[in-house]
Parts: C-alpha cells; structure tokens; sequence
C-alpha cells in the first residue's frame, strides 16, 4: 500500500538527481520571468534594475579605473553566463526527465538573478516582513512573485545540501 | 581576464623597488537584503569547497558585521574568485590587503 505524505517539497533529491513538484502553471510562470530576464540580460547595460546583476568589483575609489576594466572585460561573460543558465533551467522545467545536479545549480543561480532584479524594483530591506503585503500596493503582484521565488530558492537550497541516499534505497 | 599592469619602473635614488611587487588582495562579501542565509552558504560552499560549518560562520559574519572576507592571494585569483561570487549574484568586491 502506498504511503501518504503530508508534504510533498517542491524540489526534492532523488535518486539520479532532482524533480520538481511544481504544476505546469508554475513552471510556465518561472520559464516566463526567466525569458524576461534574458531580455533585461541582452538590453541596455545601464538598466537600473540590473545594478545588483552586476555589483562593482573593486569599490574603492583609488581603484575606479581597475573596476572600469573588470566592467568592461567581465561584464560580457556574466551575461554570457546568466544566458545559459537560464537557457538550461527553461528546458528542464520543460522535461519530465530528472533534473542533473549542475542543473539544479543553474537553476539556483537563475531564480536568484530574478530575485535581484525583484528585490531592487521593489527595494526590499532586512527587517520587511515578508507576509505583509499590502494588496493595494500597486507593486503587490511582485512582492507575491518575490516571496514565491524565495520560497522556490530556499527549497532548491535544502535539496542540494541534501546528502544523496544510498543507491540501493 | 584583467591582467596586473606591470609597475612603472624607475629607478630613483633612495627607493627599494622590492617593495610588494605582490600584495595580497582580499575579497569580501557585503551583506544585503535580498541574498538568502541558506543560497549565501551554499555559494560558499560550492565556489570555495569550504565545509558547511566554515561556510554557516562566514554567512552569519557577513550578516552580523555587514562584510566578510572569504579569500584572498593574488590579484588574478582574487578577481576569479569575485567573478564566481557575481555569477551567483553575492555583492563581492576585491582590495588590497593593508
């Protein structure tokens, strides 16, 4: 007889790798917020809701030409990055197959990168509590999506730092 | 990659040029409000292979004191290092280790 479970994660290690307990209308939200992104990716470089996309890597001021050059070189490869990693998570969340573990990466990687571009359009800060939505906040739809996506992002977490059961369980 | 810019070479009178030819750069991780506590350890772990416990006591560094150094070496290894942490969208900046 099968057994019941109260709580099915909506990301879970199994063996061979990992699955997504998430319905189609989810996946098609993630893969539509993951394609918007890659617009954002390819548009203006001075976005300002990609500014915690690319953080400076040298901060102090006697070292603004070194960060200009990091910028420059660097900048391209973190697209180039962004870009494939989004392109691999849309075509797992597609798949019935299992999810590998660099997969599951990427897709860390990418729902953080949403997160990023969410948490600074609607400049969330450490002490928001975050069950309290105002629904007549114009911007009220992306505080749901960012909760959502933390929700998603937290549950990625725990099945990565899950050990991998034995094979012959 | 960005490649260290050979020094400028002159040869005054009076001037020890073996002076740090190499100083060691640090990166640090700054705190923010969007980076989860669990995704930031897990960085930590996956970019520099530190254990979980190394890992959950620098995320809570940078959560208590707003920064952490995570690594430091060289210029090039520094800036390999603040690449993989942007990459994963972590707020990483280098400096020089004074």
């Amino acid at each position: 007889m099968a057994r019941k479970r109260a709580f099915i994660p909506p990301i879970e290690r199994v063996r061979g790798g990992f699955t997504f307990n998430i319905g189609d209308d989810e996946r098609q939200l993630v893969t539509r917020l993951l394609t918007e992104l890659s617009q954002l990716l390819m548009g203006e470089s001075d976005d300002p809701r990609l500014v915690r996309i690319f953080p400076p890597a040298y901060h102090l001021a006697d070292d603004a030409e070194a960060d200009a050059e990091y910028q420059r070189l660097m900048r391209e490869e973190l697209v180039a990055s962004r870009l494939s990693g989004i392109t691999t998570v849309n075509a797992a969340l597609q798949s019935p197959d299992v999810a590998s573990e660099e997969t599951m990466i990427a897709f860390v990687q990418a729902i953080n990168g949403l997160r990023l571009v969410l948490g600074t359009m609607l400049d969330v800060s450490e002490d928001q509590d975050s069950d309290d939505i105002d629904d007549a906040d114009p911007l009220a739809g992306e505080h749901h999506l960012y909760n959502f996506l933390s929700w998603l992002l937290d549950w990625a977490v725990r099945a990565l730092g899950e050990p991998i059961s034995r094979p012959d369980t | 990659m960005a490649s260290t810019p050979a020094p400028a070479h002159l040869d005054l009178p009076g001037i020890d040029d073996e002076t740090v030819p190499d100083r060691p750069w640090i990166v640090l991780v700054w705190n923010d409000p969007i980076n989860l506590m669990s995704y930031v350890t897990f960085v930590f772990q996956k970019v520099f292979g530190y254990s979980l416990e190394k890992a959950t006591a620098l995320m809570l560094d940078v959560h208590e004191k707003g920064r952490a150094v995570v690594s430091s070496g060289a210029r090039e290894k520094a800036e390999i290092d603040v690449f993989r942490l942007h990459e994963h969208g972590l707020w990483a900046t280098m400096q020089h280790d004074d």
